[in-house]
């Protein structure tokens, strides 16, 4: 267990810390950021990894949830094709808000390599995206830093008003 | 209706060939230069018409008639220890001789030896199906009637496999091209939002060489982003990513540079 | 946030729940967390026993083959490295060497222990890979925490080779770009040193493990005739009693030279398929010290060629591009037009660390291949599911993906 200390000269003698409803609410949505298992090719052995021992995605609160339904934020790891296309949209729709997209690595992004017959270019054709990460595949240093910089987006958001719509590309 | 262009010339091509270049052949060698091929060659010979054999990279090549395939594959499989069918698949002709080419990649543990078995089909010509013989043959059948359109008599389930069910063309085929047709660049739009999202959602960006160093979806300027539809002036102010904000962040610790320990050994 | 309409319909509307005969339908994935990719399974359940499984896939085709048909023959060999992404490598290799037989190529004696190196080094990261999913499917935390600690030192030697973990592109058509790096001989021994005990560590989680053996034991019983009708290859017809390895019985590159077993079972179940994964780890890891030795024999003999010497095929050394006029206009065709190999086919086969990975080559002689069919191990492996399945429980159908190992960049290409 690890050991507060607690100031007790600080905020009256107590354990307190005062703020608005608005910072906690984002304190609390940035750093418990569950992330649906969304591993579609190389990019989610680089997710899996981020996951494991040596980068322990546990630290930012990052846990990785099978279901739609209780993750926050999508990383889609890897190529999305077109048969795959309306799956990746029900998922998206089962998700509960405020919820968040990550495109992980360049097929994610652009297609990237894949320009073929076969391949959605580009992941923002079919929902809307927040955060695009480059590399193929990316390294997990990249997805933690990408998840540090989508928890410093939610906190500039305010907690309260409902989020605006996002558009598609 | 959409506008269809022609697709008869839609491979890549070379953008230059010596007029005086003359590519070499790999060798062939005849059959009978092995014996165990030898063999095998004989014992087909004397059921089927073989229309022409020889060794290529140490593999047997038989070139048979369409309609025995059912029949060599059986004897391969019975009688000459053959008894595993690695792969299967065809090879567009159309262009050149009006047609596909069949082949059948058959590998013998007990001799250590390949054999490919070819055979012509013309155009709308199908197969008979090897699914009985070797059950590896019922996907690969499958995948050849989705890549090329080539159908397998007597095949229990004949429907694509790789391509979603309501996809048209077959994308092998040398009339296909490389980054779709009509029906392919809208698939999943049409699908997922309907026809009427087209205009919103726009075409496919197919050019890889395309650069707009000011669209701010994309990250071509790093730390230069502006927000969608603003005027680019050009000299906009560098916007540094920084992952913290500078008065810190409620109930988190600052991240502090200086008391941080680099490790310089990975294999620590 | 409005929903964005759309127009897809409740997916199950065509699907009759309310059957007279009891069976229920399950779906399952594409995406799942135990599917390993993007496998769809349409299960026909009576209770919890499946009577008929009905695996759908395609949801990663890219196109490789028809890439291929529209690129020159180096331009393609980055694509592999998608194929099987776990060990990149092999699959650089086994189209490297398709390409040589078509042409002919003898590669230098330095560039072929290199190869081995980074074959069986590939051949160890898709085993521990596998080994970690697998056990975390079946709920074995600890062992997917421990196998990707060792993938991760394989993955620094790597990066330090090519600069890349994931993807590696490290094998050119006619040998190795680059010779290895200070360090790569002395961390791979710290490793290999290493490796027996975190293999034993594994085995003294699992091999006892009263979970693990109801699990695995009994259960996705591959018949030999199964598997050789269904065209398995590697650990899977091993597991089943065949005694196959491409790398002994058609050795290519220095396999002849090196000492090593092929493991096989003939109970074809999960366990046997556990066990042999185990075995073949060992037997990779007496492969690499060998080649350790191989390669420090070259370094003595002054073997310093790293690519073939084919002026028609394969660019020269950076250095004569540099300084001598020739070589650059060489190099110069050879990355703009592409090589042209001779006319002809070829089907090689290769021993990945999944199974019999081939490529079969038509060349009209143009700079682009007429033809290219990969023969990828994990679309057998995946359409076996439809005949194992049935007969076992829903439980067993994680554990049954788990141990056919399929990947399905591979399976879809």
């Amino acid at each position: 267990m690890a050991q507060h200390k607690v100031n007790y000269t600080q905020n009256g003698g107590l354990p307190i810390a005062l703020t608005s409803v608005d910072k906690i609410v984002n304190w609390g949505r940035s750093n418990s950021l569950w992330a649906l298992t969304y591993g579609l090719a190389c990019c989610g052995i680089e997710m899996m990894a981020s996951g494991a021992s040596r980068y322990d995605f546990d630290r930012f609160g990052t846990i990785f949830r099978a279901s739609p339904r209780q993750a926050d934020v999508m990383i889609v790891a890897g190529t999305l094709t077109k048969k795959h296309a309306e799956f990746i949209k029900r998922l998206y729709d089962q998700m509960t808000e405020p919820r968040w997209v990550i495109s992980m690595g360049s097929c994610a992004n652009t297609g990237g390599m894949f320009n073929t017959y076969a391949t959605v270019q580009g992941v923002d054709r079919i929902i809307p995206v927040d955060l695009y990460l480059p590399g193929c595949a990316p390294r997990p240093e990249t997805l933690q830093y990408g998840v540090m910089l989508l928890q410093k987006k939610i906190r500039a958001n305010h907690a309260s008003k409902a989020q605006k719509a996002k558009r598609l590309m | 209706m959409r506008a269809y262009t022609p697709k008869d010339n839609v491979q890549a091509k070379p953008y230059y060939t010596d007029r005086f270049y003359k590519s070499p052949q790999v060798a062939k060698f005849a059959p009978q230069s092995d014996e165990v091929f030898n063999a095998d060659l004989e014992a087909i010979k004397a059921k089927f018409d073989v229309l022409d054999a020889f060794i290529q990279v140490e593999q047997l090549v038989v070139y048979i008639n369409a309609k025995d395939n059912y029949g060599v594959l059986e004897l391969l499989k019975d009688e000459l220890e053959y008894t595993q069918l690695s792969e299967m698949s065809a090879i567009d002709w159309l262009a050149d001789r009006g047609g596909f080419e069949v082949f059948y990649q058959m590998l013998s543990m007990n001799k250590r030896k390949r054999i490919r078995i070819k055979l012509f089909i013309e155009d709308g010509q199908a197969v008979n199906s090897v699914e009985k013989l070797f059950r590896s043959a019922d996907w690969s059948e499958r995948e050849m009637f989705d890549m090329f359109g080539i159908e397998a008599n007597g095949h229990p389930f004949m429907k694509r496999i790789l391509m979603p069910y309501d996809w048209q063309g077959n994308p092998l085929l040398k009339t296909y091209p490389l980054q779709g047709d009509e029906f392919a660049a809208l698939y999943e739009v049409d699908k997922i939002y309907g026809k009427e999202a087209r205009e919103e959602i726009g075409p496919e960006i197919r050019d890889t060489a395309r650069v707009d160093r000011y669209d701010s979806d994309r990250f071509s300027r790093l730390g230069h982003e502006v927000p969608k539809g603003t005027e680019i002036t050009g000299n906009e102010p560098a916007n540094e990513q920084s992952y913290q904000e500078d008065g810190g962040v409620f109930l988190i610790k600052k991240f502090d540079k200086e008391s941080s320990v680099i490790i310089d050994d990975p294999q620590r | 946030m409005a929903q964005i309409k759309n127009r897809l319909t409740p997916f199950f509307e065509n699907i009759t729940f309310d059957r007279d005969d009891n069976e229920l339908i399950l779906n399952f994935g594409p995406q799942h967390p135990s599917s390993h990719g993007q496998l769809r399974l349409m299960l026909h359940l009576q209770q919890e026993q499946i009577v008929k499984a009905h695996p759908d896939i395609g949801y990663l085709h890219r196109g490789m083959e028809k890439m291929a048909e529209n690129m020159i023959y180096n331009e393609f060999m980055p694509t592999t490295d998608r194929m099987d992404y776990i060990a990149s490598s092999s699959n650089n290799y086994g189209f490297a060497l398709s390409v040589e037989k078509l042409i002919g190529l003898e590669v230098p004696r330095r560039a072929k222990v290199i190869r081995m190196m980074l074959l069986e080094i590939n051949r160890l990261m898709s085993h521990l890979f596998w080994l970690a999913t697998t056990a975390l499917d079946i709920g074995a935390m600890t062992v997917f925490l421990y196998a990707f600690r060792e993938r991760e030192y394989l993955m620094d030697i790597i990066e330090g080779y090519c600069g890349a973990r994931l993807t590696h592109a490290a094998i050119r058509i006619g040998g190795v770009p680059l010779d290895i790096q200070d360090s790569f001989i002395s961390q791979l021994k710290d490793f290999l040193d290493k490796l027996p005990a975190n293999i034993k560590d594994y085995e003294d989680l699992l091999d006892t493990n009263r979970i693990w053996l109801m699990r695995m034991e009994e259960v996705g019983i591959v018949s030999k005739e199964m598997a050789l009708s269904w065209g398995c290859t590697g650990p899977m017809l091993r597991a089943s009693g065949v005694q196959w390895d491409i790398r002994k019985e058609e050795p290519y590159e220095l396999y002849d030279e090196v000492e090593f077993n092929v493991p096989w079972s003939d109970k074809g179940d999960n366990f046997a398929r556990y066990r042999l994964y185990m075995q073949e780890m060992r037997e990779s890891a007496k492969i690499l010290y060998q080649t350790i030795d191989m390669y420090q024999e070259c370094v003595k003999n002054g073997d310093t060629k790293l690519m073939a010497h084919a002026p028609k095929y394969v660019s020269a050394p950076k250095l004569d591009i540099m300084t001598q006029n020739y070589s650059l206009m060489q190099h110069f065709v050879l990355v703009t037009q592409g090589m042209r190999p001779p006319v002809g086919e070829v089907y090689v086969a290769t021993e990945s660390p999944k199974g019999e990975l081939g490529f079969f080559i038509n060349s009209q002689g143009g700079p682009y291949p007429y033809r290219l069919k990969l023969r990828t191990p994990s679309f057998w492996h995946t359409g076996i599911l439809t005949d194992l399945l049935p007969g076992h429980y829903i439980p067993d159908v994680v554990s049954i993906i788990g141990t056919t190992n399929i990947v399905f960049g591979e399976v879809d290409r």
